[in-house]
């Protein structure tokens, strides 16, 4: 009986794993960073302090179809919030907000050809030449 | 109505009107530009409110702060909310950018002439690092140099109360910000130096130019998880250039006592700012408080302070606001105070992701005859004034 209970729950949390697709937070592949925090990732972000577990200055990066959903599980804030937020700090000449990249691709590239660079993608479409520091559910 | 007056008067209108083509020419755009989310060297960007706001009294006219010479009357204005922005920025590399920002808002020069509100050099040395020169934006206080950015803010207006006397714009001059983790959180601390020179109307009879010298302040910062908290500390030697233009009767005694002890509680030397702040933002609450106290080597003494809950469903936020300044001055005598209570109650609703259209009603409580109103009548000694205001704020 316990056996079949482990089948059931593995079962199931594989299930949920499949059907939702995570948010995987990526970097280049030979900066030495293992792993992230959610509330690093947050102070990147959020500009709060851009620094990357190796010291060096962090270049975040938002993927534009899927900022929405990226800033939801990491803040559980919508765009409008997230916007809101950036122009106090826009316009009192203290930050600017992550660049943007229209594309997965785009963000491969940069992530590549950047060892500071930080970004995210689907966690469905991580290639070999990323690497997942952290990986945020929904 | 003399004059002179008329034609100010009319100056004021061409220059709203030439502010509303203005914005309304921009709104287009902003439905899809957001330059200020760009990622090239340059950006563009700005910030504006469309606002009106409707007195109930015919006693008192409503301003937003003591840089306004006149106010809202009895019914319904554009002059004391509507504003426009637009900042330029120029990164020269991952250390260095040039940030130019300008501002038209109805201020002291009784029109919506555009201001040079901030010049910036920032250099970021490293993340924990960022030293600023040039004319920044006056950041005593959480929100302080944000309080015309609408957009940033779920209210229709910061608290009159609290940001409304006394405060400056900019200063030029430094600051250095240093950040570390502490725990599971981060703490920053800004050191600012500088000087100032601004104006406010005091009264309608009563205007000043302000220089302060040697500003030094700075705050400490920590914030975890949802919580933000910050204490502040600012000081300066203040140069008041009082101009006094008494329009009034000699026989309104009052109004020339009110002049006359305001002259004397305003001609100070030295002034010291200290100041609480502490938001609560776990998602869909948003709780704020803040206490701020000044005080003079001529013992005036200025306490206010708000606290505010808002609670957000989809694009909609309902909010609530209490605030109040306190004023003490020795002179005044028994009874007489300049104390205000305002109870606020408001709704934003996010129309886009750069667009918010905000209602507020405002329940003022003047206890006493109010330094921030104006053209108030002789016999006015106070009183409940209702305010509803609507506002769009933007972003482009």
């Amino acid at each position: 009986m316990p056996r079949i209970r482990y089948l059931v729950i593995t079962a199931l949390l594989l299930n949920t794993g499949l059907a939702r697709a995570d948010i995987a937070m990526v970097t280049n592949a030979d900066n030495g960073i293992d792993q992230l925090s959610q509330s690093e990732a947050l102070n990147i972000f959020m500009g709060r302090y851009r620094k990357l577990p190796n010291g060096a200055l962090a270049l975040p990066i938002d993927l534009a179809p899927l900022k929405a959903r990226f800033y939801h599980s990491l803040v559980n804030k919508d765009l409008a919030e997230i916007n809101s937020y950036w122009a106090r700090l826009v316009f009192s000449g203290q930050g600017s907000p992550p660049q943007q990249a229209d594309s997965a691709a785009e963000v491969i590239n940069l992530v590549v050809h950047n060892p500071s660079a930080l970004s995210y993608v689907d966690a469905a479409r991580v290639t070999p030449e990323m690497h997942v520091v952290l990986v945020l559910p929904e | 109505m003399s004059n002179s007056a008329w034609v100010v008067g009319v100056r004021a209108m061409m220059s709203l009107r030439y502010l509303m083509v203005c914005l309304l020419a921009l709104l287009p755009a902003s439905a899809w530009a957001q330059t200020w989310l760009d990622s090239n060297r340059f950006t563009f960007s700005g910030f504006g409110t469309l606002g009106v706001v409707h007195n109930n009294s015919d006693k008192a006219d409503f301003i937003r702060d003591l840089s306004q010479p006149k106010g809202a009357g009895e019914g319904w204005s554009a002059r004391v909310d509507t504003l426009l922005g637009a900042q330029a920025r120029l990164k020269l590399n991952d250390q260095l950018d040039i940030t130019m920002q300008g501002i038209s808002r109805y201020h002291y020069t009784g029109n919506f002439r555009p201001e040079l509100s901030r010049a910036v050099m920032s250099y970021n040395p490293t993340p924990d690092w960022q030293l600023r020169a040039g004319r920044l934006g006056w950041d005593a206080y959480l929100l302080s140099d944000s309080r015309h950015v609408g957009y940033a803010y779920t209210w229709l207006r910061p608290p009159v109360d609290h940001f409304g006397i006394l405060q400056l714009d900019y200063i030029e001059g430094v600051d250095a910000t240093y950040r570390h983790p502490l725990g599971n959180g981060l703490a920053w601390a800004k050191l600012f130096v500088g000087r100032s020179k601004s104006h406010v109307v005091l009264t309608d009879d009563l205007s000043a130019g302000i220089d302060i010298n040697h500003i030094y302040g700075g705050h400490l910062n920590y914030a975890t998880g949802p919580w933000q908290f910050r204490a502040s500390y600012a000081q300066g030697d203040s140069e008041m250039d009082l101009s006094f233009s008494y329009t009034g009767g000699a026989d309104n005694l009052y109004a020339l006592y009110l002049n006359h002890l305001i002259k004397k509680a305003t001609d100070f030397s030295h002034i010291q700012l200290y100041s609480l702040g502490m938001v609560y933002d776990p998602g869909a609450w948003q709780l704020q408080a803040m206490l701020n106290r000044s005080e003079t080597d001529n013992d005036l003494v200025i306490d206010s302070g708000f606290a505010s809950a808002g609670y957000r469903v989809g694009p909609t936020t309902p909010y609530v606001m209490y605030s109040q300044v306190w004023i003490r001055y020795p002179e005044l005598p028994a009874g007489q105070s300049f104390d205000q209570q305002t109870w606020s109650l408001g709704l934003r609703y996010d129309v886009a992701s750069n667009l918010a259209l905000k209602t507020q009603l405002d329940r003022v409580h003047v206890l006493g005859s109010g330094l921030l109103w104006r053209g108030t009548e002789a016999d006015w000694d106070g009183g409940r004034i209702t305010l509803v205001s609507l506002g769009l704020d933007f972003v482009f």
